[in-house]
């Protein structure tokens, strides 16, 4: 059911090992072409913020952490809930139609969540439908 | 905070410790102008002419050799291009060689570098540099979004912007116990209550602790009173390399990763230690030297952090030494004596300038009720969030 990003599009570097996620063409400490890999979709908390004053494009209030992810990368993502998250907190990452968030999250919350950052009701609406055709397409085959 | 770390790789200077600025020529400040800081209806070049005729006018120089203009992104907040060509052309210095130099929000310090290193190379005698920037036109999402561009990409398609990083340093500062609420507050109590000395000041009145920590939640847990204004100004410099009173001691530039994402460590920035290293080399001298320095407090928690990565106060004790009074006006190390980011305001590429007018002033004792003592001053500027960091050191001779 869930859509847990089991693994996350990251690279490494050959020169000195330094994993980033997503993935880059160049080593940010080597000018040296990084090669492809992937890190585990779970992690510990860094920080987080739970930003008032969203950016234009997106919607007050907005949660945005750091993870630090099994494999190495750190990786910032959104999250749906704050309340009782503490830094060290293991969380997973679920990917949303290439957007990351931290924590499991059903159904409703997941379309709450794009009702809540996208900032044009165009964008809103083709997420939530493309969130519900996968939905309908995860449960379809394997009959649950 | 706290010692260097993280993997080898990422501590590798092109410096060679003892030889930078070894043999070059001394470069010296012959004049200082800037304009108040505030929300102002003038133009930007009309505030970048009276800063820059302020400081020819103090240098007794009509003509400078050449021009370095400092603007972060003037084509977004007025639309604006080929600007050095622009301000030049306003400032009645057309046939002058003119360039922009930019680094986010130190580019006024950047600025600064151009012009010093153009003197102490010998190409010209006398450089005048020149930052500023307007913004309280915009609405304020505006204009965060338009800073915010100085955010590595994706961490911004998440909606990062400054105070949402800074948030998540503020986060991490206060979990790992390294700083308290309290003495975060502090800071802003401080700057405020130096700025309400400073006529060019933004702010010119004092908050509480209360204030601060009541103020609207802006990104958890940092609220509107840890957060520098969206201000307008301009700030000006004459560097020459004939002696004057104010000597350019040191100078020295850190950088780091776009992506706030790839460092190791939330609570110290590298690009701080780095600049602070280079300054001090060249200084020939350490933090121990320094009387008073003006400190990029964009956030508040930024001048706790930013103390302890130059080496001014030991690891861990940033706080406890500014609840204690010793960065106030009155006590052993005063910190942002002009009111700093925080109240003096932030025009962004002029905010780097105007640190070292005031180190200047301050030094020639030109500044009235806000005078501190002192012969060697500091100034560090932060480009971007850590990006791009700038230390100068000026020493009364």
């Amino acid at each position: 059911m869930k859509t847990t990003a089991s693994h996350i599009a990251a690279s490494r570097c050959p020169r000195c090992q330094t994993v980033v996620a997503p993935p880059a063409s160049y080593c940010p400490w080597h000018p040296v072409a990084m090669t492809p890999t992937t890190v585990a979709g779970v992690g510990e908390i860094v920080s987080f913020t739970v930003l008032h004053s969203a950016p234009e494009g997106f919607r007050s209030p907005l949660n945005i952490a750091i993870v630090e992810l099994e494999g190495g990368a750190r990786f910032v993502c959104h999250g749906d809930e704050t309340r009782g998250l503490k830094i060290g907190s293991t969380v997973a990452i679920e990917a949303i139609d290439d957007i990351y968030y931290f924590s499991h999250l059903g159904a409703l919350e997941r379309a709450r969540l794009f009702w809540r950052r996208a900032g044009h009701a165009g964008d809103r609406a083709n997420a939530i439908a493309r969130s519900l055709a996968k939905r309908v397409w995860n449960r379809g085959p394997r009959g649950n | 905070m706290g010692a260097i770390s993280g993997p080898p790789c990422k501590l590798t200077f092109s410096a060679r410790p003892g030889k930078l600025g070894e043999g070059m020529p001394s470069v010296y400040v012959a004049g200082a102008g800037m304009t108040r800081v505030g929300r102002r209806s003038e133009p930007l070049q009309e505030l970048m002419a009276d800063a820059a005729h302020g400081a020819l006018a103090e240098a007794g120089i009509e003509r400078p050799g050449m021009l370095v203009v400092a603007a972060m992104n003037p084509e977004e907040f007025l639309g604006d291009g080929n600007f050095a060509s622009n301000v030049a052309t306003y400032l009645g210095l057309a046939d002058t060689p003119t360039v922009r130099v930019e680094t986010a929000t130190s580019s006024g310090a950047a600025a600064f570098y151009a012009a010093f290193a153009q003197v102490a190379a010998g190409l010209y005698d006398s450089v005048l540099v020149v930052g500023g920037e307007k913004m309280t036109h915009l609405a304020t999402p505006r204009v965060s979004e338009i800073i915010g561009r100085s955010i590595d990409p994706y961490e911004r398609s998440y909606g990062a912007t400054m105070p949402a990083l800074a948030g998540l340093i503020t986060r991490a500062l206060l979990a790992r116990k390294l700083v308290t609420p309290r003495e975060i507050a502090q800071v802003a109590v401080k700057n405020h209550a130096n700025a309400a000395l400073n006529p060019y000041a933004h702010f010119q009145q004092a908050v509480t602790a209360e204030e601060v920590m009541e103020s609207r939640m802006v990104a958890e847990p940092l609220r509107l009173l840890h957060c520098c204004p969206i201000s307008d100004g301009a700030a000006a410099l004459v560097v020459t390399s004939e002696r004057t009173p104010v000597r350019v001691a040191g100078i020295g530039q850190g950088t780091d990763t776009l992506a706030v994402r790839h460092r190791d460590s939330l609570t110290s920035f590298k690009a701080n230690r780095v600049a602070a290293r280079a300054a001090f080399q060249m200084a020939g001298f350490g933090p121990e030297r320094v009387d008073f320095a003006e400190i990029h407090d964009a956030f508040a928690p930024f001048e706790l952090i930013s103390l302890e990565d130059l080496g001014l106060v030991p690891p861990g004790k940033a706080g406890r030494v500014t609840l204690d009074g010793e960065t106030a006006r009155d006590g052993r190390l005063p910190i942002n004596p002009s009111g700093g980011l925080k109240a003096r305001g932030h025009p962004l590429a002029a905010t780097g300038i105007a640190q070292i007018v005031e180190c200047v002033w301050q030094l020639t004792r030109r500044v009235g009720a806000r005078q501190v003592p002192g012969r060697v001053a500091l100034s560090h500027s932060i480009g971007g969030l850590a990006t791009n960091n700038w230390v100068i050191i000026l020493e009364a001779v």
